[in-house]
């Protein structure tokens, strides 16, 4: 074997043990954090999730995409129960992003999430999907004008928003998604029961049933 | 000076130097151009279908990071003006012809050689700003265009290994040594340039590779 190969394969190897060992190490530091917590499992709902509300009767989980008709369309819905039934209902909102802007919306509201105004950017992401949605441009600088709008701090919005972390987060939600068999948006669980409804009166007597139970 | 070149070949490049060939450049050539032609076909037939239809999904999106749908969508995929796979589809084209006339040909004036070298350098210098704005401005992968990333730096390399050989004999004694060395360890100094990248994207989308393990 030439000294040339030969030093090719040594370095390659030594790569390859580096990188898996490292991953083995992260993973073992994760879990070893995770086991009091929670298996590092699919889960409905995580302590990072973004909240709409925080009632204590019932929990409902949306998976949506900020991009979707549907989810356009069930938008007010949501916004009438959150005013009835908000102070009762955990209103839990995952991201499932679908279309093209839709992982920048999700990251959009994840970085207003970590300065305390999800709901606020959630709100404003649908009010104005006209402007910025079935583009086939990147509108992560239409987010980050929303972000200055609503009076966050745009340099932490950008960096949250660039952060890979951040990322992983949508991820994490697209996933867990998946592992419950969310193949479209939108999807609702209420109390952890999928919910196949179609009309709203529906869909308010689930949650009034919910509540009172 | 004129002791390693026989009179017959001066103009023309020695069919057989050291290490690389010029058959082998001529396979390596075919072999690379085809891969990254067909990469930038894919390329190219995405956009065109997200040019028609805003709806639709690329194939290659597998993840919010694994994703081209988002990077073809960036201003920095039309970096000329014109979408990049259009540069790519006739630059692999060209590479895949020039590597058929060196194993059918015999012998090329020294402009060939000089114009092949010019491109494959301007790729390279040009697919490793499209790394780095890909790694660390878009913050996502497309991995057609990775594709095109890994065929594009063996092809620079080899190219230039093969023009150095050419220089030997032309230079002073420490330039004649440091060719020596770099066409001697053609293979590590590859190995450790695409080590160096494939570290950078594992480095940037950390969270992300540790949580698919």
């Amino acid at each position: 074997m030439s000294k040339n190969l030969a030093w090719s394969l040594a370095l390659i190897g030594v790569a390859v043990l580096l990188l898996a060992g490292m991953l083995v190490l992260t993973n073992r530091d994760d879990s070893s954090a995770e086991v009091a917590r929670e298996a590092p499992t699919a889960q409905l709902v995580r302590e990072d999730s973004p909240r709409l509300s925080e009632g204590k009767d019932a929990v409902f989980v949306e998976f949506l995409d900020f991009e979707c008709e549907g989810c356009l369309a069930l938008y007010p819905v949501i916004e009438d129960l959150r005013d009835e039934y908000g102070d009762r209902v955990e209103f839990v909102v995952r991201h499932m992003p679908l279309h093209d802007n839709s992982v920048n919306a999700a990251l959009a509201a994840e970085a207003a999430a970590n300065q305390g105004e999800f709901e606020a950017m959630y709100q404003r992401l649908f009010d104005s999907v006209d402007q910025w949605g079935h583009q086939s441009t990147s509108q992560a600088e239409t987010f980050a004008g929303y972000a200055e709008e609503l009076g966050l701090d745009t340099e932490r919005f950008r960096a949250d928003v660039n952060d890979p972390a951040t990322l992983a987060r949508v991820e994490q939600s697209r996933q867990d998604g998946q592992a419950f068999g969310v193949a479209g948006t939108p999807t609702l669980f209420l109390d952890g029961q999928r919910l196949e409804l179609t009309t709203v009166a529906a869909l308010e007597a689930s949650i009034e049933a919910a509540v009172n139970d | 000076m004129t002791d390693t070149t026989s009179p017959a070949q001066v103009g023309t490049v020695p069919r057989q130097i050291g290490a690389v060939s010029a058959r082998r450049l001529g396979a390596l050539w075919i072999g690379a151009g085809l891969i990254g032609l067909t990469a930038a076909i894919a390329l190219l037939v995405e956009k065109i279908e997200l040019l028609v239809n805003p709806d639709y999904i690329p194939t290659c999106n597998v993840s919010p990071i694994l994703s081209c749908g988002s990077v073809m969508t960036t201003p920095q995929a039309e970096a000329f003006g014109i979408p990049n796979p259009i540069i790519g589809i006739v630059g692999f084209t060209a590479v895949a012809v020039a590597g058929g006339a060196v194993l059918a040909g015999n012998g090329f004036r020294l402009w060939f050689w000089g114009a092949t070298q010019l491109g494959v350098t301007f790729a390279v210098v040009f697919i490793h700003w499209l790394i780095y704005q890909s790694l660390y401005v878009i913050g996502a992968l497309c991995p057609y265009c990775m594709i095109v990333w890994a065929v594009t730096i063996p092809l620079f390399w080899y190219t230039t290994v093969f023009s150095l050989r050419h220089l030997e004999g032309a230079t002073p004694r420490w330039v004649r040594r440091c060719i020596e060395i770099a066409t001697g360890y053609h293979g590590v100094i590859l190995t450790v340039w695409v080590l160096v990248v494939i570290a950078l994207i594992a480095n940037r989308f950390w969270d992300y590779w540790s949580s698919l393990v």
